[in-house]
């Protein structure tokens, strides 16, 4: 097990630094540069002048440069400063906000997902099935940023109420903060439920099949006995699997679904520094999301193990 | 709970007769869906017209209260040396004075009202040739009681500070480097000396994003991207990234008794449907719009918000040419696609019937209404036969090849670059290979004026003066000259109008520069419809004026306004 764990941690290393180059000669290659997004409209600027800002903000210097300098500064958790705000570059205040978001998102999805998806296969083709087949499929039909939407205007239509607009800590204000994530984590968590259903349902229902189930039916025990402590269990690995792998997309939602509702989380912070060239940025949450998934897929290889003792990790 | 009956897990085929069952039923559905959008849009096309002007409110003004707005803007850097960005000067014109300002709505006869006031200025003269300006400063201006400034009072030598920072670099340069140089007589005058004359030199320091910072915090700091400190009538209270912007009221504000709201807020809400719901429901006092049918849509819900029509004095956008080199240094070409191009069907069908068919300088500085179609000229006009015939006169009888990029700055703009790739393929078998970029490419690519065949132009949003609309923009000499015109008429008409200070006269030499844009085909302009304004019913004196919106680079206005609740 700890020579599995280590191993994959080392494996980790090329992919960070794949990871890493690829996002660094990303948004080099994209024409324009943060002086350019920063001049917006003015028109006023002239080449000397441009030049020596790009000197002074190093971004003058040949491309090798510029990455070896980054990694030092990624290795040494000093990530460099923002082109923008001359600060460093700081995730500490978004970070919680993709963090709640995700998590909250996270607790919806599976609430909604393993409950609807047993009874889903338990009530196979009945109304109840079919419903639950319905909220699955359009779930995974529906884009977050359309639901987002749909959600957002509808809630100011009928019950003239949407989320307070103007990010508050949860420690700030915990009932203002829940107001405010509670429609964004269940946009999010409808999308991360529909897959986690569909995946529930079909392992329920296949291992509803299985002999030892059908043994425990003859043996005359009673059905919540039957699916939730025989077949459930067993069921659930495939969709831990498929949670891990939900993960990434649930990361993606969230640049989405922050900018509908405004929250001043990772996926904000990342699109607009995208848009303004702000390198040191992108290329920090960049790698800090990679990170995250990597760790998170590590988590989730490691989770097999617990739900099925006869996973054995050489 | 029942078990599951293997029998019944096996899958169920789909017969033909229910899928053209099922299908039938969607068709059906889709297409009720459909019939019911195009039966709301045809119903918001005859929507009763909105007034452009709303006149100051005759009741006395209270005090207190807040004002709050969802932005879609984020100032990229608070320093204003180093941006012209809205998202800056949504609420830097707020925290900020100028020396001299336009009217404010309470104050204005009319939405195209460009009277010139003092801000910090309380009067201003030049001398005989036009390149001295002398100003007068009010007396007793405090900077904000902040530190490091800590209310002391502001003096010429602050202007003169300031204005030297410009002058030195930044996006402010080109206009302060028409500043030979400064001298202060006494604390409270500021004489102004200019390398060539410009009687149109106040309205350059009335422009929104020529605000006067303090001297203590670029001194202290080394730039202004931390603080932000004036003496204007706001005070930064907070300032939280993507989040929020807090204004309070500073009480030691020059103009006593003034602003009268307590605080405002700005609220970062990059999506538009969450600006919509927030003024639904009452988190937002003021609302952007940019269709007739989406202010429909509002007042649904909110019948009682008072709707403002503003004022198209002026296209931003326009077709670009690399007019500097073949096929477009062709005059022939420039009319041939000009007359091409159907401007009212873009009027008509993108901007349901409400916008202007385009033009670059603002009318209201040559002529009392708004231009007809026909004023425009005859290479304005949709005469796609003439149009051809002349291409082919111009040697390219059988179109030819070009490339076109744009950003798109709101969503009808797409639509507008489609129908003009429509038009000229039909028209003139022009092929336009169109590149949608972001917003950092497309401005690094378009002002570096190396560019091939086409571009969707644009000219600054922020600019008020005559002089940013025709010299700055036009002379070949300019950097801001983006449409890359080079033509010797508009050169010295241009300098001319710098240096005639008869109102008249003016308006009859920007009329000539503007007749020679047309003829000359020089800047394409493109149909444009700046929208519709909605605010809360309790919102008084808050009307957008012509090129000052409220909510953008007109947020001086806000001082004005007042809360009737």
């Amino acid at each position: 097990m700890h020579k599995y764990v280590i191993r994959r941690l080392l494996l980790a290393i090329p992919v960070l630094l794949l990871s890493s180059l690829i996002v660094f000669g990303l948004m080099r290659v994209m024409p324009g540069d943060a002086l350019i997004a920063l001049m917006g409209e003015s028109g006023n600027v002239g080449q000397k002048e441009l030049a020596k800002l790009r000197k002074d903000l190093g971004l003058d210097r040949p491309y090798h440069e510029q990455y070896l300098l980054w990694l030092w500064q990624m290795v040494s958790f000093n990530p460099g400063d923002s082109i923008f705000t001359n600060e460093p570059v700081s995730l500490r205040k978004a970070i919680p906000v993709t963090l709640e978001l995700a998590t909250l998102a996270m607790v919806i999805g599976l609430v909604i997902a393993v409950p609807v998806g047993v009874l889903s296969a338990t009530r196979q083709d009945k109304p109840s099935d079919y419903v639950g087949r319905i909220v699955a499929v359009s779930g995974l039909s529906i884009p977050d940023f359309w639901l987002g939407t749909l959600v957002i205007t509808f809630s100011a239509i009928w019950v003239h109420w949407i989320p307070p607009i103007g990010y508050v800590s949860f420690w700030d204000s915990p009932w203002r903060n829940l107001q405010q994530f509670l429609l964004p984590a269940a946009v999010l968590g409808y999308r991360l439920a529909a897959a986690t259903m569909r995946m529930t349902r079909s392992t329920v229902l296949e291992t509803l099949r299985e002999d030892y189930v059908r043994t425990a039916w003859a043996k005359g025990l009673a059905g919540r006995i039957v699916v939730y402590k025989h077949a459930l269990k067993n069921a659930l690995i495939p969709v831990v699997t498929i949670i891990g792998g939900q993960l990434g997309t649930l990361l993606a939602g969230t640049f989405v679904v922050e900018q509908i509702f405004a929250l001043p989380g990772m996926g904000r912070l990342t699109v607009e520094a995208i848009l303004y060239r702000d390198y040191p940025v992108v290329q920090t949450n960049v790698m800090l999301v990679a990170a995250t998934l990597v760790t998170l897929n590590l988590i989730v290889d490691l989770t097999y193990a617990w739900l099925d003792p006869r996973i054995r990790y050489q | 709970m029942s078990a599951t009956n293997p029998r019944r897990t096996a899958r169920r085929n789909v017969t033909r007769r229910d899928f053209l069952k099922r299908a039938g039923w969607t068709g059906a559905g889709m297409t009720a869906l459909l019939v019911g959008a195009d039966r709301g849009r045809a119903s918001a096309q005859t929507a009763a017209a909105y007034p452009d002007w709303i006149p100051a409110s005759p009741k006395p003004p209270k005090r207190g209260g807040v004002l709050t707005r969802a932005s879609a803007w984020d100032p990229p850097v608070i320093d204003p040396r180093l941006t012209q960005s809205i998202g800056l000067f949504q609420f830097a014109g707020l925290t900020s004075s100028r020396l001299v300002r336009y009217a404010f709505p309470d104050e204005a006869s009319a939405t195209n009202d460009l009277t010139l006031k003092g801000d910090l200025a309380e009067s201003w003269q030049s001398s005989p040739d036009y390149r001295t300006w002398t100003f007068k400063l009010r007396q007793g201006v405090k900077w904000h009681n902040v530190a490091p400034l800590n209310g002391r009072e502001l003096t010429a030598a602050d202007v003169k500070y300031c204005f030297e920072a410009y002058g030195k670099e930044g996006v402010q340069s080109f206009t302060f480097r028409e500043i030979e140089g400064m001298e202060t007589p006494d604390k409270h005058t500021l004489r102004v000396h200019l390398h060539t004359p410009n009687v149109l030199f106040p309205q350059n320091v009335a422009e929104s994003v020529t605000v006067i910072f303090s001297r203590e915090v670029l001194e202290e700091d080394g730039d202004l991207k931390k603080r932000m400190i004036g003496t204007g009538p706001y005070v930064l209270k907070e300032h939280t990234r993507k989040v929020r912007v807090v204004l309070q009221r500073n009480p030691d504000y020059y103009d006593k008794g003034r602003p009268y709201v307590d605080e405002c807020v700005i609220l970062s809400t990059p999506d538009a449907a969450t600006r919509l719901a927030a003024f639904r429901t009452g988190q937002s006092d003021i609302l952007q719009v940019s269709s007739l049918s989406e202010v429909e849509v509002a007042r649904k819900t909110n019948p009682a918000a008072i709707v403002q029509e503003y004022k198209n004095v002026l296209a931003p956008f326009g077709l670009a040419l690399a007019q500097d080199k073949p096929p477009f240094n062709d005059l022939r070409v420039r009319r041939a696609i000009s007359m091409a191009i159907d401007r009212q069907k873009q009027v008509e069908t993108v901007f349901e019937g409400h916008g202007i068919p385009g033009w670059g300088v603002p009318y209201v500085y040559y002529q009392e209404k708004m231009p007809t179609m026909a004023q425009l000229g005859p290479w304005w006009q949709y005469r796609p036969a003439d149009a051809k015939k002349l291409l082919a006169e111009a040697g390219h009888g059988n179109g030819f090849e070009t490339t076109l990029f744009y950003y798109e700055y709101f969503p009808q703009m797409t639509s507008q670059v489609q129908l003009v790739q429509q038009d000229l393929k039909k028209n003139l078998n022009i092929n336009i290979k169109i590149t949608k970029l972001d917003y950092t490419t497309y401005y690094g690519r378009y002002v570096d004026s190396k560019w091939d065949g086409m571009s969707w132009g644009f000219q600054s949003g922020h600019a008020v003066g005559l002089d940013e609309r025709t010299y700055q923009y036009m002379h070949s000499k300019s950097t801001k000259n983006f449409f890359r015109v080079n033509d010797p008429v508009i050169d010295d008409l241009t300098t001319k109008l710098r240096q005639t200070p008869d109102r008249a006269d003016q308006r009859a030499i920007t009329k000539k520069i503007v007749d020679r844009e047309f003829d000359q085909v020089l800047r394409m302009w493109m149909p444009y419809d700046a929208g519709f304004f909605l605010y809360q019913p309790h919102l008084r004196n808050m009307a957008a004026l012509a090129l000052r919106r409220t909510d953008g680079y007109g947020s001086p206005t806000t001082a004005r306004l007042w809360l009737d609740k």
